[in-house]
Formats: C-alpha cells, sequence, structure tokens
C-alpha cells in the first residue's frame, strides 16, 4: 500500500486536495443557502444549463469556461429577476433547462473535431486532473464569495428566512436574490471544471442537509457544512487512492453514506428532524 | 374621539383601487390613520382585508390612488405582523436570531447588528414574555408564542405605525392576555392597525373601525351598528354582547 508521504509527494495530489478543499469550503457556505432557500433543483438546473455554454465555447475553439460563465450567470439573472415563488413553481421549466443544456454540452463537444475530451471528466469530475491555474482560480472564487458574503451575509439571511418582512424593512428583496444566485451560478461553473457537475451538486447540497439534522443556528449548520464538505472530499480522495475509483463517485458515496449514518443515529436518539420538514404553503 | 379627529393624519389612503386579475378586490378606497388612533379593519373573508394592508406596506403596487405618509421617511418605520408567520419554521433560527431580523431595516443592510440592536431584541422578548424562549428553535414553539415572536420582530424597530393581520387567530388565553397588554402600551405612542374578523377579541381598546367589502366604510366611533355590519357583510348580521358588555358592540336585547 502506498504511503502517504509518498502521495503527497505528487503535484497532482496536492492540488487536488488543495482544490478540494477549498470546492468543499466554497459549496459548504453557498450550499447552505441553497439548502434553506430550498432551491437546489434551480442550483442543478443552471449547473446542467452551464453545460451548454461550455459545450459550444469548447466547439467554437474558446475557453470553455467563459461559456459556461455566460450561460449559468444569464440563467440566474434572468431567474432572479422573476418572481421566486414564480421560479418555484416553474419547476418543470428548470427540468427543461437542465436537460436542454446537457443536450446543447454534449452535441456540441461531439462535433468538435479534433481530440474529443472525456465526457465524464465534466460530469463526473476527475479532480486528479486538477492544474494549478484551477487552484488559484477557485481560491479567488472562494475569496470573492467570502467577500460578498461578509458584506451583504445579513441580507441574505433576511431573505432566505422571510421575503415580505425583509421587503416591509426595505430591504431590495430582488436585488439581494439575484445576487445569491449569480453566488450560485459562478460557484458551479469553476467547480464543474475542478470536480465535475455531479460532485458539484453533491457538495453543495449533501453537507448542509446533514447539518440541519443536528444545528439549530444557521451560523453553526453554515460551519458545519463546511468541516463535513472537506471531510467528505479528502476521505473520498484517499478511498479513491486506496481503493482505485474514480474520485466523483467516492466522495458521493461517502457523503451520501454519513448522511444516512446521521439521519438514523438522529432518529434513534428521538430528534423530530424538524428542520428538514417540508416547505409550508405561505399565506 | 373628538380630539383624535382634529389632528392631521399620519397616514392616508386616497381614492385606491387595485385587483388581481381583472376582477377588482378594493374599489376607491379612501382611509386615513391618526396618531394614537387604534383602528379596526374588518369585513368578510376576500373582502380585501389583508390586501388593503399589503398596499399599504407598499408589498403591492395600486392600479390607481395614492397612499400619502407623513411619517419620518426612515425604514423600519412600519412594524408588520403577519397573518401566518411568512417564514418556513424549519429554518434554521432561534427566537432571539429571528426577532432580529427586525433590526434590518433600522440598521441598514451593510453595517453588522450591534449591540443596541442585540439590546433591542432582549427588550423586545422580555416585554413579550418570551425571555426564557431566546434560545429556542423557532419550530418549537406553539402558535401563541410564534405569534408573540412576530409581534417581537415588528416592535423591535421601534415603529412609527403598526400593523397587526388577525392577530388573535388561533392563540391560547395567556398570549391574549400579553397581546392586548402589549398593544395598549404601544398605543399610548403609536397608532396601531389590526385586520381582524374577530373584532370582540380587541374590542375594549379600538377607537376607530374600517369596514372593508370591496369599498370601505370608515366609522368614526368605535361602535359598530347592525345597520354598519349589514352593509359591509351584505347580509344583516347579528351583535351579541359576550359577558360584559363592551364599547364595541350594544348591549345584546
Amino acid at each position: 500500500m502506498p504511503s502517504l508521504a509518498a502521495a503527497l509527494s505528487y503535484d497532482f495530489i496536492r492540488y487536488a486536495i488543495l482544490a478540494g478543499v477549498l470546492a468543499s469550503a466554497l459549496c459548504g457556505i453557498v450550499g447552505t443557502f441553497v439548502v434553506v432557500k430550498r432551491v437546489s433543483f434551480l442550483a442543478g438546473g443552471l449547473s446542467h444549463a452551464a453545460f451548454g455554454g461550455l459545450g459550444l465555447c469548447f466547439f467554437l475553439g474558446i475557453n470553455p469556461l467563459w461559456g459556461a460563465i455566460a450561460v449559468s450567470l444569464a440563467c440566474a439573472i434572468v431567474l432572479g429577476l422573476l418572481d421566486m415563488e414564480k421560479v418555484k413553481s416553474h419547476d418543470a421549466a428548470i427540468g427543461v433547462l437542465w436537460a436542454a443544456g446537457v443536450a446543447v454540452g454534449i452535441a456540441f463537444v461531439y462535433r468538435t473535431p479534433g481530440y474529443a475530451p472525456n465526457l465524464m471528466t465534466y460530469l463526473f469530475g476527475n479532480i486528479l486532473l486538477v492544474t494549478r491555474t484551477d487552484v488559484i482560480t477557485t481560491l479567488i472564487l472562494t475569496l470573492a464569495v467570502l467577500a460578498v458574503l461578509l458584506l451583504f451575509g445579513k441580507g441574505f439571511v433576511a431573505v432566505a428566512f422571510d421575503e415580505v418582512f425583509a421587503r416591509v424593512q426595505g430591504a431590495p428583496v430582488r436585488l439581494l436574490l439575484t445576487l445569491l444566485l449569480v453566488l450560485v451560478a459562478l460557484t458551479v461553473v469553476v467547480l464543474i471544471q475542478v470536480v465535475g457537475i455531479l460532485l458539484v451538486i453533491a457538495l453543495l447540497t449533501i453537507p448542509p442537509v446533514i447539518s440541519l439534522m443536528v444545528w439549530k443556528d444557521l451560523r453553526s449548520v453554515l460551519l458545519s457544512s463546511v468541516v463535513i464538505g472537506v471531510g467528505m472530499t479528502l476521505s473520498g480522495l484517499a478511498v479513491s487512492y486506496y481503493e482505485d475509483l474514480p474520485s466523483g463517485p467516492a466522495i458521493v458515496l461517502l457523503g451520501t453514506g454519513l448522511l444516512l449514518v446521521v439521519y438514523l443515529v438522529q432518529k434513534l436518539r428521538g430528534r423530530s428532524l424538524r428542520l428538514l420538514a417540508p416547505a409550508r404553503p405561505q399565506g | 374621539m373628538a380630539e383624535t379627529k382634529e389632528e392631521a393624519p399620519v397616514l392616508e389612503v386616497r381614492g385606491l383601487t387595485f385587483g388581481y386579475g381583472s376582477e377588482v378586490v378594493l374599489d376607491r378606497v379612501d382611509l386615513a390613520i391618526y396618531p394614537r388612533d387604534y383602528l379596526a379593519v374588518i369585513g368578510p373573508n376576500g373582502g380585501g382585508k389583508t390586501t388593503l394592508l399589503k398596499l399599504i406596506l407598499g408589498l403591492l403596487t395600486p392600479w390607481s390612488g395614492r397612499i400619502v405618509e407623513h411619517l419620518p421617511p426612515r425604514r423600519g418605520r412600519f412594524g408588520y405582523v403577519p397573518q401566518f408567520s411568512t417564514f418556513d419554521r424549519s429554518f434554521p433560527l432561534r427566537v432571539a436570531e429571528a426577532v432580529l431580523m427586525g433590526r434590518l431595516g433600522r440598521r441598514g443592510l451593510l453595517r453588522p447588528y450591534t449591540r443596541e440592536d442585540r439590546e433591542a431584541v432582549a427588550a423586545a422578548l422580555a416585554l413579550l414574555h418570551l425571555s426564557p424562549l431566546a434560545r429556542a428553535h423557532i419550530s418549537e414553539l406553539s402558535g401563541g408564542q410564534l405569534q408573540r415572536v412576530l409581534i417581537a420582530r415588528a416592535l423591535v424597530s421601534d415603529p412609527d405605525l403598526l400593523f397587526l393581520d388577525e392577530p388573535t387567530a388561533s392563540i391560547d388565553a395567556e398570549s391574549r392576555e400579553v397581546l392586548r397588554q402589549v398593544l395598549a402600551e404601544q398605543n399610548e405612542r403609536i397608532p396601531i392597525v389590526v385586520v381582524t374578523h374577530d373584532i370582540t377579541s380587541i374590542a375594549g381598546a379600538v377607537r376607530h373601525v374600517a369596514c372593508v367589502n370591496r369599498t370601505l366604510h370608515y366609522h368614526g366611533g368605535g361602535e359598530l351598528t347592525p345597520e354598519l355590519l349589514e352593509e359591509t357583510y351584505g347580509c344583516p348580521v347579528e351583535l351579541f354582547a359576550h359577558g360584559v358588555p363592551h364599547r364595541v358592540l350594544r348591549e345584546h336585547p
């Protein structure tokens, strides 16, 4: 069995670990808002729509990142400027966006002459192929998202909790929601390159869902989501390294396993898990 | 009553018309709210009471007509207690943090909450007998406790005008008593507008009554007459005084 020290002596492993930690931290923060605002499906739609832009730019020979950013930002801004309740009631439309994005992406990548990249890399990610540039991009994005959250965190919490009351208080609700979706879009796009679409959605949802089963206040949920996300990613990478599994599925499976264990433990302890109750219709 | 009427109103609704789709819900409604007023807005379900409140709060845009304020134009000037909690009770938030949201407008979006904000929260919680529940999660509260949290959140901004939508619907006796006391105290300083179908629960304190059913009938005194109710509800309504007769209701013959 290869030793940890030997593994860490490889650049690609160090980059994988760094990118994984940053990606999980970012997803833990943004994901908490996605989960409590109940827009996981919307986040999924954004990431898959982004794949369409990625494919188009790939076909045109432009850096695919720009295509993904353009499409997901455009979707985030359009959806953000609509009424959030309307967006939620249009979930079938988000489903169409989701499927169409993937179809467009696959079609363009398939038709691109010459070397065809492995589509699996975009969908499931291969964190072991992460470059130094990817790590730096992820770091910059993580810091930018943290800065926006520190600046507008209070507003995001108020809007996520009670839009109507925030509006009565004169908060720019529409703007805050749009900004939140823009953060989701940026997170999703950059992380597609690093960890793949599937893993972005997993890192956005699994850690906050586990945290909500344990903690009662938002600060603890945020912190715990970051810690769980990082733990999931690191242990997933270890499993991937030692057991020769692709890193994405290893991370997602570990996270899902942890979620089930925490759920069962909390159930056995007699916790009601009310924090995961379905949303009540709003009066 | 007379002294109240002579004062200039703090807020006026002028010729307000609004509807959903092509259906008119409120038709040329006029209303004035005076300093230290205690206004009950009553009317049948679907008559437009809550819609009128949402228009005044700026949550809806009128088709025509205006709302004229004579209040200092600051955020947090409106205290608002919604009918059902408009939020998701599974949200990870403790009672004190939920009440802190009421300071958002006053503190501004970009500045962090301060010690002053937290002290205001503690005071509002004490006022509504909620201090022992400050660290409870919002999903752990009874209906009456949640209603008091919503009132604390509305009062924590030190509002110039307080609106309550059906505050007495499904609450326990203890909360009802706390509510009555708190509203009476607040009314020493600021006008209160209560939207309700259950006027008997707040009857003693009401100064003016507005009956809304597409149109609005303003009643200067705090007393309801069968004629007024009949006009509002479109059918004869019987008035009963339960137990001790209070000001709003005539004694039942």
